[in-house]
């Protein structure tokens, strides 16, 4: 089925996903290893209770590795997910950790997933990790 | 390469955060304005009718422009509430032009107008420590409407389980009802739940309404690591919608002296609970009769504290719609452990058997049963035989020996998982598929489950999310063909250990060998807006490793299905995988240089369907993105006849309740609940275009 440009325009409300040319990939090493690390303690301490010690997932808690998981933040950013988290995580008691704990629980997601770790740390401003797009599949031409 | 950006959501998530829900909206100018009697087709139960059709006549969006649809108005929950909710599941009614529904983490009440989606008002209860201490927090799936001609109202159960009757025209509670508006359904229940904050109880179904009466189910934490065997009992009651004086209470678990109590061992009805009824409730008005599909009692993979059949558990209970007096009652699973509680509306057909005008009642199931029967006697249409099962080897377990199965229609959807069903996309994967499963025990239906060793962890199964769950079936009443949309792939495994101190007086609950026992959450648990409840122990953790291959479903394809059902004949006419393959399926290298596979379908149980005069209809709940649309998740409509698929257009995001249909000005529109991943709660309102 073809749809029709027009109708796609108006679906970019609400967190629109724009192509852009210049831009960073989530595959191109966006976090640390030690940055992944830590955050699998703070999985430990706050969300492996619901999602599951191997991210599987629990009674209504979604797993948070594999591919429908990636499926869902597929063309979205890093930024999108960070601020998910943040904000609704752990779900009886969001926003209660630092934005550097929430970073290195999303590393530790990422890892899991296997998107690459990187030399940099993982950026803590959402502003920035919106600027990170999400592929589920590794693009040809990205760089280690 | 194309790298995606999106503008930051940050500012925007901040904002909603510090919104807390609005206080009512006043006045009746706005509800005055919209409502109208000019080409209006209304949808005034959750399920289209009582008798559970989600069916609607209507066919201006016909099989030829499905595929023109476009959104007219949308409307985000995110305000109705402390937080956004990601899991709005609320079927809207619709009322001569006014649309009424539930959303938000407050499980607020809106009305909208329903042809621009314009908010004409809002009612919301703050309950304090009584919602967040809730067993079923968020939006829940709906409301039910009444009118005797001239009083108009709304009425709807809320997080902390109080039943409230609003003025359909202003939002503001009735002051003949109850009190002031609000009956507290955790008093006058035929038993003492304690502290009225923390007694365990809610309910996230609509009530339904049969002229005067209005008939209350119950529903309970997740149950699978349970605190107590002798939890709540999810007794059925019935008000009069006018007063909210309570009518009758039908015990779903018998007390000393009435039917079935002898079916529990050693009185054990006495000391155990659940048992509710937390789906839809449907009645035949001709009849007097309301039909309830009861729950499994306490404990979903362990009974040993409740030996015996465990009537009214997993039956379905027609009662008299005046006094709740049963007339009959068909258990379809006898001493149930395998969390495949009953969670359809059942649907009240007219069909056609042997050439004999038969009125029947057609339950679909999450075991892939549709079991038939006349509904005024309770008779199966078609024999349903006592089959010999396996019994297990659980310590203390109670073992029924047989269970019913339907001879006909055909199982519709994945029952069991044996090397049958494993995935075979290659030898290889095939292989690595039983290396993986050689620590589980695999089998067909009711397949008792096992205590968790580090050599069997668990049984792997479609039992607790597969099959069919709360979106329940549709039908076309014209036909008596029934549309039930299945998961085939919602498979985990399932083992039991004893928990540690302190959490729960059951010997035994859900656990895996090696990993530490805690408590699992249910829906909506701890996450109202009145949430943080008191924290869930932390540093625990549990689940087996991940039942996939190579990234790939352990079972084969279809992981999601659309049957019919034609019930005059018990066949199943047609069946579609629902839903487009997954991307990390379609795109996986295997598959790739196999060439590709046929559609798939998608592992949810968040799929219902909706039946209008030529279509099935029903989205995605999962994102997909492909060559010519991005990332999001398709509304389908099928041919009734055929299950052909005629058109589909693009949702952004994907559908987590079931799709309604009305009119209102001569359009004819198409609502879908959606929610899901990044995106939180909204509703979708499509309709063809005004000009082409
Ligand atoms: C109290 C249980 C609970 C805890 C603790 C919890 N979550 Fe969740 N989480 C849920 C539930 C239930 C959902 C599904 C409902 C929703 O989407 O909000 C969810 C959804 C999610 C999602 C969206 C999944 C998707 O498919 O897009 C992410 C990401 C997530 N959680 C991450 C986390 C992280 C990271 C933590 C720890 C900081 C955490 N959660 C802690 C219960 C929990």
């Amino acid at each position: 089925m073809k749809i029709a440009l027009p109708l796609l325009i108006a679906f970019g409300l609400a967190g629109a996903a724009v192509a852009q040319d210049a831009g960073k990939s989530v595959w191109q090493g966006i976090y640390t290893s030690e940055q992944a690390d830590r955050g699998a303690g703070v999985y430990a301490q706050r969300c492996g209770a619901c999602h599951g010690a191997a991210l599987n997932g629990t009674g209504e808690a979604p797993p948070l590795i594999g591919g429908e998981f990636v499926s869902h933040w597929d063309t979205m950013t890093v930024g999108d997910l960070y601020d998910r988290v943040r904000t609704t995580m752990p779900q009886n008691d969001p926003m209660s950790m630092t934005r550097e704990e929430y970073a290195d629980v999303l590393a530790f997601l990422l890892k899991n997933n296997g998107f690459p770790a990187g030399s940099q740390p993982m950026d803590k401003r959402s502003e920035v990790l919106a600027t990170i797009g999400i592929t589920a599949e590794k693009p040809a031409s990205s760089g280690g | 390469m194309k790298i995606i950006s999106t503008l930051p959501l940050s500012v925007a998530a901040a904002l909603m955060l510090t919104t807390s829900a609005l206080a009512q909206t006043p006045g009746k100018e706005g509800v005055a304005a919209a409502r109208t009697t000019n080409g209006v087709a209304n949808w005034t139960t959750y399920n289209a009718d009582l008798k559970g059709s989600r069916y609607s006549p209507l066919d201006q969006i016909n099989p030829d422009n499905f595929k023109d649809l476009e959104i007219a108005w949308r409307f985000k929950t995110d305000i109705l509430g402390s937080r956004p909710e990601y899991k709005l599941e609320s079927t809207p009614l619709a009322v001569d032009g006014v649309i009424y529904t539930t959303g938000g983490t407050r499980r607020a009440v809106v009305a909208l107008n329903g042809a621009t989606g314009e908010l004409l008002w809002q009612y919301a209860m703050h309950e304090g420590k009584r919602s967040a201490e809730s067993p079923r927090a968020l939006s829940g799936r709906g409301l039910s409407y009444w009118t005797d001609g001239t009083r108009r109202r709304i009425l709807y159960v809320t997080i902390g389980y109080r039943l409230v009757s609003l003025d359909a025209d202003t939002g503001r509670p009735d002051p003949d009802f109850g009190t002031n508006g609000v009956v507290d359904l955790k008093t006058d229940f035929d038993q003492d739940l304690g502290d009225l904050d923390t007694g365990e109880v809610g309910v996230h179904s609509a009530p339904a309404v049969s002229g005067n009466t209005i008939i209350i189910g119950a529903a309970f934490r997740e149950g699978f690591t349970p605190k107590t065997h002798n939890n709540t009992k999810g007794y059925v009651r019935a008000f009069d919608v006018r007063t909210g004086k309570r009518m009758w209470t039908f015990h779903t678990v018998p007390k000393k002296g009435e039917f079935g109590y002898e079916t529990w061992l050693n009185n054990s009805a006495d000391v155990n609970g659940n048992t509710g009824v937390w789906t839809q409730v449907s009645v035949d008005e001709d009849l007097g009769l309301a039909y309830l599909a009861v729950e499994s009692p306490t404990s979903d993979f362990f009974g040993g504290k409740r030996p015996g059949p465990n009537l009214f558990g997993n039956s379905l209970v027609a009662v008299d719609l005046k006094t709740g007096e049963r007339r009959w009652h068909f258990q379809l699973i006898h001493h149930e452990i395998w969390d495949l509680d009953n969670s359809s509306a059942p649907l009240l057909m007219d069909v056609t058997v042997d050439g004999k005008p038969r009125k029947v009642v057609g339950l679909p199931s999450k075991q892939g049963f549709f079991y038939v029967f006349d509904r005024a006697t309770g008779v199966p249409v078609w024999p349903i035989k006592e089959t010999k099962v396996a019994k297990g080897n659980v310590p203390g377990e109670w073992y029924s020996p047989t269970q019913p199965i339907p001879s006909k229609p055909p199982v519709y959807a994945r029952n069991g998982v044996e090397e049958k069903d494993l995935i075979d996309f290659t030898p290889d994967m095939k292989k690595k598929a039983l290396e993986l499963t050689s620590n589980y025990v695999l089998g067909p239906v009711y397949t008792p489950p096992i205590v968790s060793t580090p050599e069997k962890f668990g049984v792997i199964n479609n039992w607790a999310q597969g099959g069919t769950n709360w979106p329940g079936g549709s039908f076309d009443p014209e036909t008596g063909i029934a549309y039930v949309y299945a998961c085939g792939a919602c498979i985990s495994s399932t083992g039991l250990l004893p928990p540690p101190a302190g959490l729960s007086d059951i010997p035994l609950v859900v656990g895996v060998a090696g990993q530490p026992v805690v408590m699992i959450k249910g829906p909506g648990e701890g996450a109202g807006a009145d949430s943080p409840a008191p924290s869930t122990p932390v540093g625990a953790s549990s689940g087996p490793p991940r039942l996939a291959v190579d990234g790939l479903p352990l079972v084969k394809p279809p992981y999601g299905t659309i049957s019919a059902i034609d019930v005059n004949n018990g066949t199943i006419k047609w069946q579609v995988a629902h839903g487009e393959t997954p991307d990390f399926v379609r795109n996986h290298p295997v598959i790739k240089a196999m060439g590709g596979i046929p559609r798939t379908g998608q592992s949810t149980y968040q799929i219902g369907t909706l039946v209008t005069k030529g279509l099935v209809i029903a989205g995605e709940n999962q994102f997909t993105r492909t060559e010519d649309r991005p990332r999001g998740a398709m509304l389908r409509a099928y041919d009734k006849q055929s299950g052909k698929e005629v058109g589909a257009v693009f949702m952004p995001s994907t559908q987590s309740g079931s799709p309604m249909t009305y009119m209102v000005n001569g359009k004819q529109y198409i609502i879908v609940p959606t929610s899901g991943g990044n995106a939180s709660g909204e509703f979708l309102a499509y309709a063809l275009p005004s000009k082409r």
